[in-house]
């Protein structure tokens, strides 16, 4: 069984090719990393997988059932949308941004999807929401709003927020691009302790160190391919074509 | 100094602005949110209906729209049907005025929900959220702050054209001391209406002043 499929995807904004045919699997419990220039379609492709963009062609199959088959930006085939509101339960996503809702307490974020989507208990959904904020670190300041914690405190808000929904798989866009150097570290800690305790994880980051410390696999996209994957230290240290060395040189 | 009976014809007019206006705000906003929905519709047919809508009833005169509800709807209904139609000119006032009314709160609504950053609907989505419930819970929340402001300006603006349904002969307070006015040749009768006004809307501000403090205390860092 494979978590996530993605099968010859193809991504057109306007007369811009995003993404060029994109193939690639990830199993339960593998973290795979996403590395690749500004603009190569990395976080595209991740916000393919939960449908926050829908891809022009090609499909995407989540726990071994489709989600979406298209072609020339029809939908060729249509799924139930009650099974595939299901299956996009299944994927937690954490933003660059954070995207916190400001309207709401750190504790409300976290409980707000189970109480509205999942009509749970309020009881039951917010000792599950203090595990969640105990785990990131965030429990003692469960009451404070927003505005007032730092981006590496959202974003680990953030990340209490998406497990809130029980996902099986996480999808992480860039998470720590927008946080201040010496905030970055407190969450790179967070997700890995996520990775360790078995969290399917696909990542899109600019974080090597990370990616060769915690990733099971590394993705080198450029361009909207995938020029080349395959175990961290191999596609890290020892890449084989050379948009992946340049890459490597220029941020390393 | 006006007498006791003055006295309450002055209360009773106001009454009758106060519940043109109340009414009127209320309709308003609940229309105002469908409406405002209906123009960031994704389907055409919606957005061209609400377009319409707003077109129209804000680029029309107020005191235009009452004459057509008041004079108008009874000769068409009389064409259309041959029987007489009787509006009482206060249903005609809360009709016209909630219908106008809703016209610009739908604008208001509709920028203050497109002012709400466009992660905040992902965010409310990749949780499993549906629109309605994404805009239900995260995203109209948020426009309330930022609604208070205009809202209250349409409602200190509403509340002074009420002033307006004298010429559907209904006794609000402006006519109702205009009444007293021409009796007596006395035009500082006047003074009670302006003094009331202020009043009213010097109330209508303080209130939204706080609310708005209120409302945005979660933006507080």
């Amino acid at each position: 069984m494979s978590m996530v499929k993605v099968e010859d995807v193809h991504k057109q904004f306007g007369d811009l090719q995003v993404l060029k045919g994109i193939n690639f699997e990830v199993n339960p419990k593998e973290v795979v990393c996403i590395i690749g220039p500004s603009g190569s379609g990395k976080s595209t492709m991740l916000r393919c997988i939960n449908r926050l963009e829908r891809i022009t062609s090609g499909k995407i199959y989540v726990e071994d059932e489709l989600t979406e088959n298209r072609m020339n930006g029809k939908t060729v085939e249509k799924i139930d949308p009650q099974k595939l509101a299901n299956l996009c339960l299944d994927i937690g996503m954490v933003f660059q941004n954070f995207n916190l809702f400001p309207h709401l307490t750190v504790l409300e974020n976290v409980t707000i999807g189970p109480t509205v989507v999942k009509k749970e208990n309020a009881k039951i959904t917010e000792e599950h929401a203090m595990e969640l904020l105990e785990k990131v670190g965030m429990a003692d300041r469960k009451d404070e709003y927003p505005a007032r914690l730092s981006g590496g405190q959202q974003q680990r808000v953030a990340i209490a927020r998406a497990l809130a929904m029980n996902p099986k798989v996480m999808l992480f866009d860039e998470p720590t691009s927008a946080l201040d150097p010496e905030l970055v570290g407190e969450v790179l800690q967070t997700m890995k302790e996520l990775a360790q305790e078995g969290m399917t994880m696909i990542i899109v980051t600019h974080e090597i160190g990370f990616a060769r410390e915690v990733a099971d696999r590394v993705i080198f996209m450029d361009d909207g391919v995938i020029c080349e994957e395959g175990r961290p230290q191999d596609i890290l240290l020892n890449p084989k074509e050379d948009r992946t060395k340049e890459f490597l040189n220029k941020i390393l | 100094m006006l007498t006791s009976a003055q006295w309450t014809a002055v209360w009773d007019g106001t009454l009758i602005t106060l519940e043109i206006t109340a009414f009127a705000i209320v309709v308003g906003c609940l229309l105002g949110v469908v409406l405002a929905l209906g123009r960031l519709s994704k389907h055409r047919i919606l957005r061209a209906l609400s377009w319409f809508y707003i077109w129209f009833f804000r680029g029309t005169p107020l005191l235009l729209q009452l004459f057509m509800v008041y004079y108008a709807i009874p000769i068409i209904y009389l064409e259309s049907t041959g029987s007489q139609l009787n509006i009482d000119p206060m249903v005609c006032a809360f009709i016209t005025f909630s219908l106008n009314t809703t016209a610009y709160l739908a604008e208001i609504i509709r920028a203050g929900i497109e002012s709400i950053p466009g992660g905040q609907m992902e965010a409310a989505k990749a949780i499993g959220m549906t629109y309605g419930q994404a805009m239900r819970k995260i995203i109209i929340p948020q426009t309330y702050k930022r609604l208070i402001a205009p809202v209250g300006n349409e409602l200190v603006m509403l509340l002074k054209d009420t002033s307006l349904v004298s010429s559907i002969a209904l006794s609000d307070l402006l006519r109702t001391t205009k009444t007293m006015a021409n009796a007596s040749g006395n035009w500082l009768y006047y003074l009670y209406a302006a003094a009331i006004y202020l009043f009213l809307t010097t109330l209508l501000q303080l209130g939204t002043d706080r609310l708005e403090i209120k409302l945005g205390a979660y933006e507080k860092r």
